[in-house]
Order: C-alpha cells, then sequence, then structure tokens
C-alpha cells in the first residue's frame, strides 16, 4: 500500500522484520511467571476489607472475632499499619496545586467505595475473606461528593480538609496575544463537552508478593509493577517508623550507603545541572503554604531512605498488562510490605476483579470548555479552554493527575498553526476511584480538538477535512517551536499522515455507502483525528510542562558479555505485553551480529538493572530502552572488535561480524566466535565467571525530535432501529520513524484503537450521584471483546532523522486518536454535533431523535 | 472473591438429592453447571450452606422425544445446541441456545439451571413462556407440574419450594406451520439482552392462527404480551400486521432504566425485535429443521 513511500527502513539483519514474538513460547502454553505464580514456602494470604461507603468517619473497629478464626495469622487495623508506614507524599507539584498527605490505610475517615480499612493475613485467601466479614466496624455516613459539579458546590462537605472547596489545583497558562487574537477573528465559536470516567483494564489485576528472608529481615517483593525500582525506593522511603537523627546516625555509620549516596547524589547534580538551573519552587511553596507538614514527613521519608540500609528487591516477571495502571505505586503496596515485615512471613496478595474495578485505576473523567476564534475562510486563530478534571480521592504516587493538564499545556493546540493558546482549569477530588495514567493519559486534548474542528468547519460550511488542510503545519513551513513551548523537526510531520489518509479515503464510494444505508435505515459516517505526540519528545519537552523534569527524558542501560561468551543485555524497562524482549533482541542481535537466540534480556529486577523512575512508561521502550541497548552493544562489539583483531592479527575496520562468526572481510572460514574472545579476555584476566566485557550508559534520545503522528479514519454503520454501530473500516496512518517489528507495531495500534472503541461504545465507569460504583463486575463494566473490534488498515510512514536510533513510541497513539476518530464519524452519520464521548446505543438514538431523552 | 465454606454433596440419584434437599432445604442449593450459583458466591452475595451437585446424576441427562421434547436438569447448553431432537420438536430452544452466553458458558451451564434460576434477562425463561412448557418438580413429597406461566413469579423467585428439585422441562411439540425465532439486542456478543423476543407464530394457509410473543430484559420476569399476542389473529402475516403488534408491544411494555438502556430505549427495540421477530419467524414455516 505505500506506493508514495518516502522512507526508509534500516533494512539489516533483524530491524524491521516481522520476527516472532519469543515471549510467546513461554505465554501462549502457561510457562510464563505471573505474580500469582510465586509461592514462597508458607506464604500467607492477605486480603483487604474495604469500605462500603463512599464517605464516612471510622468510629470504632472491632477486630477481635476475625483474629480468632482458625487459619488467620494476624488482622492489622488501618491504624495499625500506618504507625509503622510514612505517608504519600506529592512529587510532582506546581503553583497552585495542594496535594494531600495520605497513608497507606484510612483508619479516621474512607473517602470512596474500596477505601482500605483494614488487612488480613491468613493461611488462604479463601479464610481471610471469610474473617473479613467477622470485623465490626461503626461509620457514621458522611455528605458524598459523586460529580464535579457538587465537587464545586459552595459549602459542600469536603473530601481533604485543606482543600478548600475540593479543589486541589488551579492551573492556568496563557501563549501568545490571546485577548488580540479572539477580539480580531471573525468568529468564536464556543461549545462544552465531557468524557465521564474510566478504568484501564488489564487482563492480569495488580498484585504483590513480599518474600521475608527469615535471617536477615530481607525483603523480595515480586510485583506487577511497570515501575519497579520507584516501588523499591518508595518502599524503603516509606517501610520505616522511625526517623529524625537516629536514622540519620545509622546512615552515618554505614560506610558503604554513605559513600553509595554521595556518588549518585553528585552524579545527579552534575547530569541535571541545567535542570536544576531551570527548576522554581513555586510548587513546593504553594504546598508548604497548605500544609506547614510537608516538611516534617519529607525529613521522615529522606531519612528513610538514607538509613534503609536493607533496601527492598523489586522483581517484575511476567505481567499481564497495565496500560498504565500499574506504574503508579499503590497503598496496598506499602501496606502488604508493612505486614510482612512485621510478621516476619512471606505474605501474598493478588487483586480480585471486583477490587480492580473499585481502586485499580481509572482515567479520563473530565470537562472542558472550549472556544476557537476563527476567521470566515477556516483560518484558525486561536483556542482556548477551561476544564475541570475529577481526580477521585487519592492522588496517584508518584505522579498524581496533575500531570494530565500539564500536558494538556503542551499538546492542545495539535498540529495546527495557531497564534494564541490559554488554558484554565481545576482538578476536583470526589469520593470515587484513584485516577491514573491511561494509555495516553492527555488523549482528550485530541479528542476536544479534534472533535471542535469538525464543529467549527460545519459551522464556516466547509469540510472537516479541508478545514485540516487549511491549518495543519507543513514541511517548510513549520515553526522551531509549538508555541506551548516544545521544539518541531520533521518527525512531526502531522501533515504527511494526513494527506496520505485523505488519498486513502474513496469520497465517492462514500457517498454511495451513504446513500445505500440510508436505503436501508441505517445511517453511514466518516471521522478523521489527527495528532502528535511526543515518543519520546525533544529534550525541552518535559521542561516545557514543568521546570526540572528533564530527568524523565533518559533511560540507562547495561550490556555484558559473560566468561562463556553468552551476551547479556540489562534494560530498565518492566515489559508487560509490549514485546520488549522480542524487539530489544532484534536491535542488539543486528548490533552484535549473533543471531536472536545468543542475546539474553534481562529486565524487572532491581538487583541486576539500572534505576529508572519510570520503568516502561511514557512511549519510552523504542526510542530510550532500545536505544540503550543499540547504543551499549555497539561500545561492546568495538570492544570485542579490538580484541578479535589482535587474535586475528588484523586490524579492527577489517573485522567482520556475520551470524556470530567474527572474521576478517573475506575470510569467513578463519573465524572465531564470541566465547573464543570472550575466553581469550577471561584468561587474560584469571577469571573464569561473570562479565568479561561490560558497557553501561545513559541514553538521551533523538536529538530534536521524537516525535510520533498519525491521522485516523473512522467510518460508522449506524442502525437507526437498534442503535447498534458498526465499524466497516477503520485506517490509521502513523509515522513512529523506522519500525523495529513491524507486528509488534500493529499490535500496539489495533489495541489501543480497541480501547478507543471501548472508550465510546462500551466501557463507562458507572458512579451514581451518591458516588456509589455501579459497575463492580465484567457484567457491567464492558470491555469490548474481538467481536467488537474491526479489522483496522494500517500504513505506516517511517521517516528517518539523523538521529541514532530514530525508532519514535508508539504504544498509546491508537488510544489517543481512536475516541476522536470515532465520534466525529458519528456526528457525521447522524448530522448532529456530538458533545460527549460515551455513546452507548440509547445515546445514538437520543442523538438521532428516533427516542426521547 | 472466594466464595465462603460450604458442605458439598454430590448424590448418584435424584432420590438422594431430594433426600438432601429435605433436609437441608433453606439452607442448601442445586448445582448444576454453577454458571450463575457460583459467581454469586463469590462475591458472597449467596452463601448456602449446603451445595448438591446433581452433576453425577444419570437420570437427569437425558434428551428425551414425547410429543415435544423433555429436557432433564443436568442437560449442558451446548449439548442442547447440538441435539438434533431439540432442533426438530422444540425449534424455538433450538433457536434461543446460541444466544445464551458464550460458548464457554454453554459447556457447562444447564438449560434447566437457567430456568430455574429465573433471571428475567435470559433466554430460556421466555422460551418456556412462549412455548407454554410444563415444569417437573420433584421432592420427597412427590412430583407435580407446573405450567410455565405459573412458574416464574418474580426478579429471580419462581413457584420452586426450598426441598424441591427442577427435575425436567417438556417443552411442547411445535405445529409444522409454526415459525419461530429468538431475536435479541445485547451491547456486545454474548452479553445479557438489554431486550430480546423469543416468539412463534402459527401462519399455516395464510392467515396467523396463533402466535406467542414472549420478552426478556423490560420486566421482573420474562412476559408474554397478550394484546399484542391477539392483534395478530386473523390476519395475514405482512409487515403492517407486525408493525401493529409492534406499536402495542411498545404501549404495554413497562422497563426500567439501568446503566445500560433507559426504558425509552428498551420500549423502542422491544417494537423493533417485535417487526423482526415476527419477520424472521415467519420465514421459517415449513422449512425443515
Amino acid at each position: 500500500m505505500t506506493d508514495t513511500k518516502d522512507t526508509q527502513t534500516s533494512g539489516l539483519g533483524f530491524m524491521g522484520q516481522r520476527v516472532q514474538r519469543v515471549e510467546d513460547d513461554r505465554l501462549l502454553v502457561g510457562k510464563g511467571e505471573f505474580v500469582a505464580d510465586v509461592l514462597p514456602e508458607g506464604v500467607l494470604h492477605a486480603a483487604f476489607l474495604r469500605s462500603p461507603f463512599p464517605h464516612a468517619t471510622i468510629n470504632s473497629i472491632n477486630v477481635t472475632a476475625a483474629a480468632r478464626l482458625p487459619g488467620v495469622h494476624k488482622v492489622f487495623t488501618g491504624a495499625e499499619l500506618n504507625a509503622i508506614t510514612n505517608p504519600f507524599l506529592p512529587m510532582f507539584m506546581a503553583d497552585g496545586v495542594y496535594t494531600p498527605l495520605y497513608k497507606c490505610m484510612s483508619d479516621e475517615k474512607v473517602r470512596h467505595v474500596g477505601d482500605l480499612v483494614a488487612l488480613v493475613v491468613a493461611e488462604s485467601r479463601y479464610v481471610a475473606e471469610d474473617a473479613l466479614e467477622l470485623i465490626e466496624i461503626d461509620y457514621t455516613e458522611l455528605t458524598p461528593v459523586g460529580t464535579i459539579d457538587q465537587a464545586l458546590e459552595p459549602n459542600r462537605e469536603q473530601l481533604w480538609e485543606k482543600a478548600d472547596g475540593n479543589v486541589l489545583g488551579n492551573l492556568s497558562d496563557s501563549f501568545g496575544p490571546v485577548d488580540q487574537v479572539f477580539s480580531r477573528a471573525d468568529h468564536v465559536i464556543t461549545r462544552t463537552f465531557e468524557c465521564p470516567r474510566q478504568t484501564n483494564q488489564p487482563m492480569e489485576t495488580r498484585g504483590t508478593v513480599v518474600k521475608v528472608d527469615k535471617a536477615t529481615g530481607h525483603l523480595e517483593i515480586h510485583n506487577t509493577s511497570q515501575a519497579p525500582h520507584a516501588l523499591k525506593w518508595a518502599l524503603a522511603a516509606m517501610l520505616t517508623d522511625e526517623g529524625g537523627i537516629k536514622n540519620f546516625g545509622k546512615f552515618v555509620r554505614n560506610a558503604d550507603r554513605r559513600q553509595a549516596f554521595t556518588a549518585a547524589a553528585k552524579d545527579f547534580l552534575s547530569k541535571n545541572k541545567e535542570s536544576l538551573k531551570a527548576q522554581d519552587n513555586a510548587g513546593q511553596v504553594s504546598q508548604l503554604k497548605k500544609d506547614k507538614s510537608l516538611l516534617k514527613h519529607q525529613g521522615k521519608m529522606a531519612m528513610g531512605l538514607l538509613a534503609s540500609t536493607d533496601y527492598p528487591t523489586v522483581k517484575a516477571g511476567d505481567i499481564g498488562g497495565a496500560f498504565g495502571s500499574k506504574g503508579p505505586i499503590t497503598r496496598e503496596d506499602v501496606a502488604v510490605a508493612a505486614a510482612a515485615k512485621k510478621l516476619g512471613k512471606s505474605v501474598q496478595w493478588i487483586e480480585d476483579r471486583v477490587e480492580n474495578l473499585m481502586d485499580g485505576g481509572q482515567a479520563r473523567e473530565e470537562q472542558f470548555t472550549i472556544s476557537m476564534a476563527v476567521d470566515s475562510d477556516g483560518t484558525l486563530r486561536g483556542m482556548k479552554v477551561d476544564f475541570v478534571l475529577d481526580q477521585g480521592a487519592y492522588p496517584g504516587f508518584p505522579i498524581s493527575s496533575l500531570i494530565i493538564p500539564l500536558l494538556w499545556k503542551l499538546y492542545m493546540p495539535g498540529p495546527y498553526n495557531i497564534e494564541a493558546f490559554e488554558l484554565n482549569g481545576q482538578i476536583v477530588a470526589t469520593n470515587k476511584g484513584r485516577v491514573v495514567p491511561y494509555r495516553g493519559p492527555w488523549a482528550n486534548e485530541t479528542w476536544l480538538r479534534e472533535r471542535m474542528l469538525d464543529v467549527v468547519a460545519r459551522e464556516l460550511n466547509i469540510t472537516p477535512a479541508d478545514l485540516r488542510a487549511k491549518n495543519v503545519m507543513r514541511e517548510g513551513s513549520m515553526p522551531d517551536a509549538f508555541i506551548t513551548g516544545p521544539t518541531i523537526d520533521e518527525t512531526m510531520s502531522v501533515a504527511k499522515t494526513f494527506d496520505r489518509a485523505l488519498e486513502m479515503i474513496d469520497f465517492d464510494q462514500l457517498e454511495e455507502d451513504k446513500a445505500a444505508a440510508e436505503a436501508k435505515g441505517h445511517r453511514l459516517g466518516l471521522g478523521i483525528a489527527s495528532y502528535h505526540e511526543a515518543a519520546p519528545g525533544p529534550p525541552n519537552f518535559f521542561s516545557s510542562a514543568q521546570p526540572g523534569s528533564d530527568m524523565l527524558l533518559s533511560e540507562d542501560g547495561r550490556a555484558e558479555i559473560q566468561a562463556d561468551g553468552r551476551i547479556v543485555m540489562y534494560t530498565s524497562q518492566s515489559p508487560h505485553g509490549q514485546s520488549h524482549e522480542t524487539t530489544y533482541k532484534q536491535v542488539a542481535a543486528d548490533e552484535f551480529g549473533v543471531p536472536l537466540e545468543d542475546v539474553e534480556i534481562v529486565w524487572g529486577d532491581t538487583d541486576r538493572t539500572q534505576f529508572s523512575f519510570l520503568g516502561t512508561g511514557g512511549s519510552r521502550g523504542g526510542p530510550l530502552g532500545a536505544g540503550v541497548m543499540r547504543m551499549t552493544a555497539r561500545e561492546l562489539r568495538r570492544q570485542v572488535t579490538d580484541v578479535a583483531a589482535d587474535m586475528l592479527e588484523a586490524a579492527s575496520s577489517d573485522i567482520e561480524i556475520i551470524d556470530g562468526n567474527i572474521h576478517v572481510a573475506g575470510v569467513p572460514a578463519k573465524g572465531i566466535t564470541y566465547a573464543d574472545v570472550a575466553a581469550k579476555v577471561a584468561t587474560d584476566k584469571r577469571t573464569t565467571s561473570g562479565p568479561v566485557f561490560t558497557e553501561q550508559m545513559q541514553y538521551d534520545g533523538v536529538g530534536n525530535g521524537g516525535w510520533s503522528v498519525a491521522t485516523h479514519v473512522a467510518w460508522v454503520d449506524i442502525d437507526l432501529e437498534t442503535g447498534l454501530v458498526e465499524i466497516p473500516r477503520y485506517l490509521v496512518v502513523e509515522d513512529c520513524g523506522p519500525i523495529i517489528n513491524p507486528g509488534v507495531v500493529d499490535g500496539q495500534i489495533r489495541g489501543g484503537v480497541a480501547q478507543g472503541v471501548g472508550a465510546v461504545f462500551y466501557e463507562r465507569h458507572h458512579y451514581d450521584e451518591q458516588a456509589n460504583l455501579l459497575s463492580t463486575t465484567y457484567m457491567d463494566y464492558l470491555v469490548p471483546t474481538a467481536m467488537e473490534i474491526p479489522h483496522i488498515d494500517i500504513e505506516h510512514m517511517e521517516t528517518l532523522t539523523d538521529g541514532e536510533n530514530d525508532a519514535r513510541g508508539t504504544g498509546e497513539g491508537g488510544m489517543i486518536g481512536a475516541p476522536a476518530a470515532l465520534t466525529n464519524a458519528v456526528s457525521d452519520a447522524l448530522g448532529v454535533e456530538v458533545y460527549e464521548q460515551y455513546l452507548p446505543p440509547y445515546r445514538i438514538l437520543e442523538l438521532a431523535g428516533v427516542i426521547d431523552r | 472473591m472466594k466464595n465462603p465454606p460450604f458442605n458439598y454433596h454430590r448424590p448418584a440419584t435424584v432420590a438422594e438429592a431430594l433426600d438432601l434437599l429435605a433436609k437441608h432445604g433453606d439452607d442448601a442449593k442445586v448445582l448444576a453447571g454453577g454458571q450463575s450459583l457460583l459467581p454469586v458466591m463469590a462475591l458472597r452475595l449467596g452463601q448456602p450452606e449446603h451445595l448438591i451437585d446433581i452433576s453425577a446424576i444419570d437420570e437427569l441427562k437425558a434428551i428425551s422425544v414425547n410429543d415435544g421434547v423433555t429436557i432433564g436438569a443436568m442437560v449442558r447448553h451446548a449439548e442442547a445446541e447440538k441435539s438434533a431432537e431439540v432442533k426438530q420438536h422444540a425449534p424455538l430452544v433450538a433457536a434461543a441456545l446460541p444466544h445464551v452466553g458464550h460458548r464457554a458458558i454453554r459447556n457447562r451451564g444447564t438449560v434447566v439451571g437457567s430456568i430455574a434460576h429465573a433471571d428475567a434477562a435470559a433466554e430460556m425463561p421466555a422460551v418456556c413462556l412462549a412455548t407454554e412448557a410444563t415444569m417437573t418438580i420433584a421432592s420427597t413429597d412427590g412430583a407435580r407440574t407446573v405450567a410455565a406461566a405459573d412458574f416464574f413469579e418474580g426478579f429471580f423467585s419462581t413457584a420452586l419450594a426450598p426441598h424441591e428439585l427442577l427435575s425436567h422441562v417438556h417443552f411442547p411439540a411445535a405445529n409444522a406451520t409454526t415459525g419461530t425465532a429468538v431475536v435479541e439486542v445485547s451491547r456486545r456478543h454474548g452479553d445479557y439482552a438489554m431486550c430480546g423476543l423469543a416468539c412463534s407464530i402459527d401462519a399455516g394457509g395464510g392467515t396467523i392462527s396463533s402466535a406467542a410473543l414472549a420478552f426478556f430484559g423490560v420486566a421482573g420476569t420474562a412476559v408474554r404480551v397478550a394484546d399484542a399476542e391477539a392483534s395478530l389473529i386473523g390476519k395475514p402475516p405482512t409487515a403492517d400486521a407486525f408493525a401493529a403488534a409492534a406499536d402495542i408491544v411498545k404501549a404495554t411494555l413497562d422497563p426500567s432504566d439501568d446503566i445500560h438502556a433507559t426504558a425509552a430505549y428498551r420500549k423502542h427495540i422491544a417494537a423493533t425485535l417485535t417487526r423482526r421477530g415476527l419477520a424472521e419467524a415467519t420465514s421459517t414455516i415449513g422449512v425443515p429443521a
């Protein structure tokens, strides 16, 4: 299909090949090792007592009967676990934002259905759940906050004492001459949009198994974490009940830790000199004004970190999906680890689906009012957006929902030329589950903008395609940067995908199909949506959102050749369905010139991999994770080549490596192997085991680029008698640079689009007005199945830049584009504007005027 | 989501099962395919002290032909779905089976279990009403039969007493001039229907002589709409007649709102399904099974 292809792939070896996933042999026959498969000898099982009320105070708790049940080892009240743990502190702070401090359990007040009240540890999960029924709690119900409107009502009950009016953040920023642009434009068109709550629903729920070493007390924690290092670090800080000078004394006496800490601090300071200089402390000041106890708690956590002579080890094995929900460190992680540490016994907690629906991670309940300033000829001039984001009860840790509006600030004007942009809004607390990043956490900026572009086009009586064509940034006349800050380069050519998509739509056929649909009582419509995403973005991307956050834009990695010649690559990513093992083997095998099976990929074990705050997240696995694999492999190959050149009595520049055969170019018969070279070095070093070559480095990207771009086109066919929607065709034209493995990229795109189809037609996480959760099982939270997902045509455009590792992230895009394309298509089909994202069959018929609302 | 403790019994005969039911009555539940009961227990919405598993009772595993079809309490949906006898003698049952859950559910779940569970959104209770099936209810007091119309009493409740076992359901034979259809609208393939219809129409000689319209998912039990059925009698099976019946259905049903559908939507699709179901049923008249 790529007849206009003006792109290139590496064209060598495994890169760009549709290599079969190496993970599947293990996973498809039940040989994966998921967290529930980890059963240390004598492991106990934990179950949480969760609040049945959305908002209540706890008057008393009686665990006597539960503790007496045979098979129960211990019933922890919230207060007991809180006494031995430190609180969750705000990490990302911004001016005008207040992040309440909270602990791992709720001991005085519950703030959502499913809030954590007590923890039973028993010989089996069955017994633990039996014991939960014996715990007696006396609650006094408080007025719940069930909706955004309720949260903002004057004098409404507050979730958090210091969050006045349930507002946790006021954000406001503007770019360009907003007032001037809006006063001079021919038209200002304003609309209000809303997206209801969704939940990330990975196939595997959360889980943690805390193994306690009886001799040393060391914790080895197997967890479904996307970010094992962040979990290790957080648990080291939170699992201490001591504080202050005592801890500092312990730290000072421990020479190893002191030296390691000092070295790390120096390294951090030298690497982040520039971004630290740019950092302002307005966020800290703003937080401190609200909560004076912040400093004391920060001190306790710092002391915990310093004094933890024995940091836990965290291991993440096979993980059955996350979509962002397993990046945050959760209260359950801390509570279960604290319980195991206290008991000195290994404990397993596996979240069940009901728990997962209550608090495994929720997303996207957002309201927007958008104004677009536009001239009569369709020239887009400016955009103003007011938003309210419903974050639920407890802010996510370490990255709260604050990150979402910060990213909106950068993304919202999209790939269009625009003179001015303003964003104002609030984050509110309600009595609902926790908001977490969900695949393209900022995605509603694309939904809002692209839906609004269609509204504006109809108001101006031009086609949505023409309006986009007129305003999209084009190569040749692209500015150096978005008005919101981030640098632009040729990787941000949405126009290329948009033009190609238009070529692939047969508009004459569309009119025929529309007429044919109408003849049988159906309506057919087409919707287009375009977007760009930082994957991982230019160097100034994160600092454009928040000064000082540049460090998120790098990845550490290590490569080793063992004494026996084995090649081992260590990644700080935590794969959970993205095929890292396959693609990283492809990248490394190409660099080393060896077969795939000669490369081993190690991940998930904090004792073996290097620190990473994010783990897997933010579309960084291709550009940064694979990038550091490539660069470390390249350096090791160079070292191996030098030794081999000596052994072969040739110049390094004459050495070739093909299929593991290291030889002088043109003389493959006289080759040697990695094992031969490793053996030589091992002999020289008088060693027989361990690595003989090692290279570790920090890799920070691809120069000024790092954008992934795409245009989605959806066709929908609506049965006006039932409101059921078919998707006869779905097209994605995307550019994520040179593709490592097209099978993997296609899978990411299809999975993302599937979740977009879910968001629009099936998935709504329903809370009632009293904040009771209604969608508590899969009978009511409807995840689309293979039956509901259409065939998806994918057109790749692989723009190559001059970067060293041009592969760009593509995991989130499918979900970013799909809701916009689908709702635009519904709007086109029905001839009415759609201002909401969730369109179940009854709503389709209401919009069509077939039934009354 | 782990079930509470229970005592497990696995009788080999109906007589043993009935003794156990007589003994434990209120505290016992009969376990057949477990596709509804076990999730209810896992969610701790139900905590029976005794489970009486009837899966070892051979006498409940038969499908027999007797002026229609009699289905025993341990016949799984998948077995009934594959049965030529069911297809030939109880075509409405056969038409409903592919709509029941997903294949994995049909592999374990039983036809009679679904009827005893009496979920108002399930297909089988509506099929019983439309075909005027007869329930055979056994207990240590002896067996009794109850007409489908008297069996379903309300939301998940039936004429079964705690010590009784719904051992068999008899679906009467259909005329050669009768057509049948089961149509429904669900959110996703395999979900409970927001509204569904099990219908039959006898239109021998070009005139409708009888019709049955049993809706599910729109009330506390499956419901027939007698006025709509009566409106069809004596008319030719045409789109106009079906549309008139659909209007009556829409005016008669009084469904409620839930998170999947509004009442207005359910009434609308009930009317749509009336037209579609009757047309489909008519098209099956005289087509060999």
